[in-house]
């Protein structure tokens, strides 16, 4: 890890609930990223997209955070001002979410709205080049008919080339830091490669930092370099990925050990036996 | 058990199925592997005689399901969808909801009957009197289990049944399901586009592309990538979760 493109210390998100209490949703998680993959494994409800949504500024307005250091290239982003919040969204922060049908407009052509997406930063830019543009990032998301997909709804791709538009539509701003929520949980395996493939050239060719969330533990260990394994509002583990059968949390050593595999045992598979000490903070 | 001959859909101008057979026996897991599109769920939504255009045999039992009159083949094969969040009524109790089959066929002791389900899938009797949005996904799949197995149905045909749900809630699932073919004897059709679920599951499956069944398989000669098809070879690589690093699957998937 080169160089801090972000720092969370002891970052807290509440909401009301009933009565006039407070739910934390994440109790306290503290974590840097530097120009790497850096993946976030958790189940449902473990505050992986509530971590990573609070540093992009998109959480809903009656969320409550809280947080001792939270910071974006030496930018403090407690205290910047909802302006530079969203200039840093548009330029050098970028996000990926699960469903492509559901980030993309859909009565707009794919390539309008990549070609709008540039046009946020370079308003002058002649629309000869602007497409000229849209149509270099879509080959270099490996869509190989660039000027027919350019023409096309969101409706008339499939998902694999969906993610792949959405992953144009980001990285053509080419941000610093790229979060990908489930970026592939919506795909086939075989397509699931392909978009993987991506996103590790961005990182390596443009070194770009990536917070990679995915509750499929084998695959972000496989993929990322670190890994940040949250339960219950928690980060009760972190490690390197080459190193995951070094895992001690019971919880980690759960997620590990209930995947099927293709010449796995036909035994019954362990499953988790959850430990209400899981949930409690670590000395 | 079930018997698909040259099964054919087609939706407008799109082929959907070309041409696929397959044969189940009795108490056997069988398994439909394939990309989205493939034609794998419209082959179960035809057996279960959600599609009408479709053309070749099919035998359930003895049912022949053109000739079959609805209310008999429910009681012979029931379905279970991939997302419990849409499949569950959000306005009726888990007990409506497990029961709304048992009174739509007139059946008798229905309550009795809605609590032995819950019990039997793992819930317990207060249950209920719960909403859908009250229990988490792994819950709600396990009612839509409950709900399937309501008219004692001798063919569970499963879409998708874990890949809505967190890994760790996916084993129970696959367990709660090998433990119900073992105690009913059921038998099993299960789409799912995770081949090491599949291996898990089933004791042989079809792969299938574009609308085509490309081979099949037995659990064995899956286990040994003793396959013939070179999309079946990409597919095993592609999931191969011990050996393939993702750029190790990624050459596969290019060259494969």
């Amino acid at each position: 890890m080169s160089q801090t493109l972000v720092t969370v210390e002891n970052l807290r998100i509440a909401f009301a609930g009933e009565g006039g209490t407070m739910i934390e949703a994440v109790k306290g998680v503290s974590f840097e990223v530097g120009r790497e993959k850096l993946g976030i494994v958790g189940e449902s409800g473990s505050g992986k997209s509530l971590s990573s949504r609070a540093l992009m500024g998109v959480l809903p307005e009656h969320a409550r955070v809280s947080a001792d250091v939270m910071s974006f290239a030496g930018i403090d982003l407690l205290s910047a001002s909802p302006r530079v919040r969203r200039q840093l969204r548009g330029n050098r922060m970028g996000m990926i979410l699960q469903d492509p049908k559901f980030s993309l407009n859909p009565v707009m052509r794919v390539g309008k709205q990549i070609a709008e997406a540039i046009r946020l930063g370079a308003r002058s830019l002649p629309s000869a080049k602007v497409r000229q543009k849209v149509l270099e990032v879509l080959e270099a998301v490996h869509i190989r008919a660039p000027e027919r997909v350019y023409d096309l709804y969101p409706h008339e791709l499939s998902g694999g080339m969906g993610q792949r538009v959405m992953i144009a539509m980001m990285v053509v701003r080419e941000p610093e830091l790229l979060i990908a929520d489930e970026p592939t949980s919506a795909l086939d395996v075989t397509v699931q490669v392909q978009v993987l493939e991506i996103m590790d050239e961005l990182v390596r060719r443009r070194g770009m930092g990536l917070v990679f969330i995915s509750h499929d533990l084998n695959l972000v260990s496989r993929f990322c370099d670190r890994v940040l394994v949250m339960y219950a509002g928690r980060i009760v583990e972190t490690l390197d990925a080459r190193r995951m059968h070094e895992a001690v949390h019971p919880y980690t050593r759960g997620l590990l050990a209930c995947l099927p595999a293709i010449d796995g045992p036909l035994t019954p598979l362990p499953t988790l036996a959850r430990d209400a000490s899981w949930g409690e903070a670590r000395l | 058990m079930i018997r698909i001959e040259n099964l054919s859909v087609h939706f407008g101008s799109a082929v959907a199925v070309h041409n696929v057979s397959l044969s189940v026996e009795g108490g056997e897991s069988f398994g439909l592997v394939g990309e989205s599109g493939s034609g794998k769920s419209t082959v179960l939504r035809t057996v279960m005689g959600l599609n009408r255009q479709w053309t070749g045999d099919i035998h359930i039992g003895d049912i022949d399901l053109r000739k079959a009159r609805r209310r008999d083949l429910v009681r012979v094969a029931q379905m279970v969808f991939q997302d419990p969040y849409a499949s569950l009524h959000p306005r009726y109790t888990i007990g409506q909801a497990i029961a709304e089959p048992m009174l739509i066929n007139r059946m008798s002791d229905v309550d009795a009957r809605t609590v032995e389900l819950l019990e039997m899938i793992g819930l317990t009797a207060a249950h209920r009197f719960r909403f859908p949005h009250e229990l988490s996904g792994g819950q709600r799949q396990r009612v839509a289990i409950a709900r399937a197995l309501s008219l004692s149905p001798e063919v569970l045909l499963l879409d998708e049944p874990t890949s809505a749900l967190d890994v760790s809630v996916q084993a129970e699932i696959l367990n709660l399901l090998n433990r119900l073919r073992r105690e009913l004897n059921l038998t099993f059709v299960i789409v799912s586009h995770d081949l090491a679920v599949i291996s898990y599951m089933c004791d042989r499956l079809m792969v299938m592309q574009n609308a085509r069944a490309v081979e099949t398989l037995t659990r064995a000669q899956l286990r040994a990538g003793d396959m013939q098809h070179d999309y079946t070879r990409t597919l095993f690589r592609a999931s191969h979760r011990d050996r393939a690093g993702a750029g190790a699957s990624a050459e596969a998937v290019r060259h494969g």
